[in-house]
């Protein structure tokens, strides 16, 4: 439903996005994750058809966005990072308006302004002035929007921004329930929410795409650089000596602390390392403790930030 | 047309859930009234001509009040992300916004009426006269909606919008007076053309002219134009 070719954005020689390209297909929700100032957005309002890319092409349905981005915008829901509001009409103007614009028959207007009010939890202030409503009305009144003509494709910039847990959790099931049979791309910083909710996630950092895999193969991409960590009494030298002679340890770093040794294996992907390394240690040392760290979601995020930035120093 | 209808909906509603368009209908009305009293007891003739030339000019400082808010208030409040994210064309976005303050310079326009009523009671005005000043006031007001809606879309501060567009409104109106400076006769004829009050003129003094109504909707139709020219561009 989504498809970025090549895409690139400049503002004059600044580029914020660089050599983008990834789908999304209809019933995937798609995470997009990054650092402030990634690209994230610039990318979001390309495929929204708010900006155009200055080389490349993107397509939403197989309408190029340059081309036909009126009959794209048909199939599009979107809430910017800012929900789009006015703060002097009331929800059902706000909403009434949307649905006229996007084309909804005018017979359903109101059973399909029901629905997205029902969704997302505005029956409360369904007659309120925008501008009396609380952050997290005011954010869910723009996924309302969004969500309003049932959309084949579902653009969502920090959605769940300024709600509170209760609310974040109200809104994942939405965002999950409507990504079952359309195509969804979030961007967000909530770490968790992407491990939740998406079936694929994209890291973008300095306008290029890192990685775009599942949340688990991103994390097994990453096992790579997992640690085992022990917590042993011996004496040093002969512990990193021990822990190095074992097959798959790449690197060790001890430490003391509160007179026992704290050993950091780095190790690679091959699987009973943790035994391998148990039966190196316990018959000469003190084995406390034992324990692989399995790479999170914000590990790997932080494992492809970093490599792509010590890459680029390094060039 | 539907969503230039839809538009137009939303448009008159946040002017009326706002205070600039009851304010600026106010100055204007308390306006010309005390210049339609003031002309009246000071010719003691029962017309609207010098009326209609200083509502003419109280328009020029009222509507850009207006217009001000059409476009730089989406860019400020960042609806404009979503006003070009919609199907929804520069065109239609261009016009319903306009025919929204359209309605706003048409109440102008209608309240100011209610001085023809001791005109009327008092004295023997010229219908004709006055009808076609009206029709001049009303194609005046348009082009200066226009030409303000055409800066609001280029800025996201509506001070700057208003204050850009009284001075463009001030140098159409008085442009005309720098024919007299001219040697060159180009120059005096386009001074002359381009003079919103030359063009004005006509009207209060009663006559309808192709020329003068022709030069207004080119005005009209070419800030709307370029207005909408400008949204495709910034995409």
């Amino acid at each position: 439903m989504i498809a970025l070719e090549s895409v690139s954005k400049k503002y004059g020689a600044r580029t914020v996005v660089q050599d983008l390209s990834f789908t999304v297909e209809k019933g995937e929700i798609v995470g997009f994750l990054g650092p402030n100032g990634a690209g994230k957005t610039t990318t979001i309002r390309m495929i929204a058809g708010y900006i155009t890319a200055t080389s490349g092409r993107v397509t939403v349905g197989g309408n190029d966005m340059a081309s036909a981005q009126q009959k794209a915008a048909r199939l599009i829901g979107y809430l910017p990072e800012r929900p789009p509001l006015y703060d002097n009409l009331d929800v059902r103007s706000y909403l009434r308006f949307v649905a006229r614009i996007k084309e909804v028959p005018r017979s359903s207007v109101d059973i399909e302004m029901e629905r997205v009010a029902r969704a997302c939890r505005l029956e409360d202030v369904f007659r309120k002035e925008i501008f009396k409503l609380s952050k997290g009305y005011r954010q869910r009144l723009g996924l309302a929007q969004a969500l309003l003509g049932e959309p084949e494709v579902l653009l969502l910039d920090e959605p769940t921004i300024g709600l509170d847990p209760g609310q974040i959790q109200e809104t994942r099931s939405v965002i999950q329930e409507f990504g079952k049979d359309r195509a969804v791309l979030i961007s967000t910083h909530i770490l968790p929410e992407v491990t939740l909710i998406c079936q694929r996630v994209a890291i973008i950092n300095h306008g290029r795409l890192l990685a775009i895999d599942t949340p688990e193969g991103l994390q097994r991409a990453a096992e790579e650089s997992a640690i085992v960590a022990l917590r042993v009494g011996g004496e040093t030298r002969a512990l990193r000596q021990a822990l190095l002679a074992v097959d798959g340890v790449t690197a060790v770093d001890v430490e003391e602390a509160d007179g026992d040794l704290i050993a950091q294996c780095r190790i690679d992907d091959r699987s009973g390392i943790e035994a391998a390394i148990a039966r190196a240690v316990a018959p000469h040392f003190d084995l406390h403790r034992l324990e692989r760290r399995q790479p999170t979601l914000e590990s790997v995020f932080l494992h492809y930030i970093n490599e792509r930035e010590t890459t680029e120093a390094a060039a | 047309m539907s969503k230039v209808l839809a538009v137009y909906q939303k448009e008159l509603g946040q002017y009326f859930r706002s205070p600039i368009a009851y304010f600026a209908v106010a100055v204007f009305l308390i306006g010309t009234g005390y210049f339609f009293t003031y002309n009246i007891f000071l010719t003691g003739i029962a017309t609207m001509t010098e009326t209609f030339q200083s509502m003419a000019i109280l328009l020029l400082l009222v509507l850009p009040a207006v217009s001000m808010r059409l476009f730089a208030a989406e860019h400020e409040s960042g609806t404009m992300e979503l006003l070009q994210t919609l199907p929804l064309q520069p065109w239609q976005l261009v016009l319903g916004k306009f025919l929204g303050a359209v309605t706003i310079l048409l109440l102008m326009t209608a309240g100011s009426m209610i001085d023809l009523v001791p005109l009327y009671l008092f004295g023997h005005p010229e219908t004709s006269t006055i009808l076609a000043g009206f029709i001049g006031f009303f194609l005046l007001g348009m082009a200066c909606l226009a030409i303000g809606q055409f800066f609001s879309s280029l800025t996201e501060n509506q001070i700057v919008a208003a204050l850009v567009t009284v001075s463009v409104l001030l140098a159409f109106w008085f442009v005309g007076h720098l024919e007299s400076f001219q040697t060159s006769y180009v120059l005096r004829s386009l001074f002359a053309y381009l003079s919103f009050s030359a063009h004005f003129a006509q009207f209060v003094l009663g006559l309808i002219r192709s020329e003068a109504v022709m030069f207004f909707a080119v005005v009209i139709a070419m800030a709307l134009t370029l207005n909408a020219s400008y949204l495709e561009w910034r995409r």
